[in-house]
C-alpha cells in the first residue's frame, strides 16, 4: 500500500538525477575556452625538425639535448598577434637566454617577408627556421601562428600556447621548467 | 496467350531480380590512390581555414597535407595509418566527423528520452480521476430547487 508514496519519492529522486549532472555539464562547460584545442603532443618527446634558417645557417632540433626549448611558430603577416608578443619573446631571450633555446618557425611566409618583420619590430639573436614546405606545422599540429611549444631538458613538450605569448604565461612556462621567472 | 504471358512475366521478373542481385554482390573497384587521397583530405578540417576541409581549401596549410597524404599513400601507408598521423599531430580536432560511436548515438538517444519523459508527463494523470459521489437525496433536492429557480 506504500507503493504511491514511494513512487513520490522516487519522481522527486528522479529530478536531481537528471539536473544535476545536466546543472555540471553546464557549468563546466561555460567555465572552459572553446578556442582551447588540446594538443596530443604535450608529454611526449618533441617532433625532431631540421632546416635551413633565416639567418642564412642550418638548424637541428637534436642541438638542444639537455637544454630547454621554447619553440615558437610565427609570420609575419600574423598581425597584431606576432608583433604583440615580439617584445615578450625578446624579454625571455635577454633573461634566460642562457638557460634556454629560443627557437622561431615560419608558417607559410616569406624569407623577404619575415626579414621585413624583424626589421621593423625589433632583431632576434635566435635562429629562425624557414619551413618552406610547411611539414614542422604539420609535425607540431600548428594551427596558425603564433603558436609556442615549450619542451623541457629532456626534449618533452611541457605545454602548447595558442596565441600571443604573455609575460604570464612565460612566467608560468618558466616555473615548469624549473627556471626562476 | 494468356497461358505463356503470366510464366513470361515472372521469368522477366526472375530475371531483373537475379541482375540487381548480382549487380550489389559485385566487388566495387579498389579506389585509386589519388582517389584515397581526395577522400582522406575531404576528412580532415584545414587548419587554417574555417569550416573547410583540406581537400576544399586553397591555404598554404591545406596544400601541405594534400602533398603528405599522396606522399604517405606511395609510401605505402593504409588510408587509416595516414589518418592516424594526422590525428596523432593535431588531436581528434582534426577529423571533420567524430570517430567514438557515442558522438553519434547521444543525441537521438536524448531525444528519445526527452519524448519519453513528455509522454509519460502527459499521461501522468490518466487513471487517477477521483471517483465521483453520487449526491444524496438532499442534495439532489437542493439541485432541482437551484434548476427550477433559474428556468423561471
Amino acid at each position: 500500500m506504500a507503493a504511491p508514496s514511494l513512487r513520490r519519492s522516487l519522481r522527486w529522486l528522479a529530478l536531481p538525477v537528471v539536473l544535476v549532472p545536466l546543472g555540471w555539464l553546464l557549468f563546466t562547460g561555460l567555465g572552459t575556452d572553446p578556442r582551447v584545442i588540446p594538443s596530443p603532443l604535450v608529454g611526449k618527446p618533441m617532433p625532431a625538425f631540421a632546416g635551413a634558417t633565416l639567418e642564412g645557417g642550418e638548424f637541428s632540433s637534436a642541438d638542444l639535448v639537455g637544454r630547454p626549448a621554447v619553440v615558437n611558430f610565427w609570420a609575419s603577416y600574423c598581425i597584431p598577434s606576432c608583433v604583440d608578443e615580439h617584445p615578450v619573446l625578446l624579454d625571455l631571450a635577454a633573461r634566460h637566454g642562457d638557460e634556454l633555446q629560443v627557437v622561431g618557425v615560419l608558417v607559410n611566409d616569406t624569407p623577404d617577408d619575415a626579414r621585413g618583420f624583424l626589421d621593423r619590430y625589433g632583431q632576434v639573436g635566435w635562429p629562425n627556421v624557414l619551413n618552406l614546405d610547411g611539414d614542422i606545422s604539420i609535425d607540431y599540429g600548428v594551427i596558425g601562428p603564433p603558436e609556442t611549444f615549450f619542451v623541457d631538458a629532456d626534449g618533452i613538450v611541457i605545454a602548447r600556447h595558442v596565441g600571443p605569448l604573455t609575460t604570464d604565461e612565460v612566467a608560468r612556462q618558466l616555473a615548469a621548467l624549473g627556471l626562476t621567472p | 496467350m494468356r497461358r505463356i504471358a503470366l510464366p513470361v512475366a515472372v521469368a522477366a521478373l526472375l530475371a531483373l531480380g537475379a541482375l540487381v542481385v548480382l549487380e550489389l554482390m559485385r566487388p566495387s573497384a579498389a579506389p585509386t590512390r589519388a582517389e584515397q587521397a581526395r577522400l582522406i583530405a575531404a576528412e580532415l578540417r584545414c587548419p587554417d581555414c574555417q569550416a573547410l576541409s583540406v581537400a576544399e581549401s586553397q591555404t598554404a596549410g591545406a596544400a601541405a597535407i594534400r602533398r603528405q597524404i599522396v606522399e604517405q599513400l606511395a609510401a605505402g601507408r593504409t588510408p587509416e595509418q595516414v589518418r592516424a598521423y594526422f590525428v596523432a599531430r593535431y588531436g581528434e580536432w582534426i577529423l571533420l566527423a567524430p570517430r567514438s560511436p557515442l558522438a553519434w548515438w547521444v543525441p537521438p538517444a536524448a531525444v528519445l528520452l526527452g519524448i519519453g519523459v513528455f509522454a509519460w508527463w502527459l499521461g501522468r494523470g490518466r487513471g487517477a480521476v477521483a471517483p465521483t459521489a453520487s449526491p444524496t437525496g438532499k442534495a439532489r433536492d437542493r439541485i432541482r430547487d437551484e434548476v427550477e429557480q433559474l428556468d423561471a
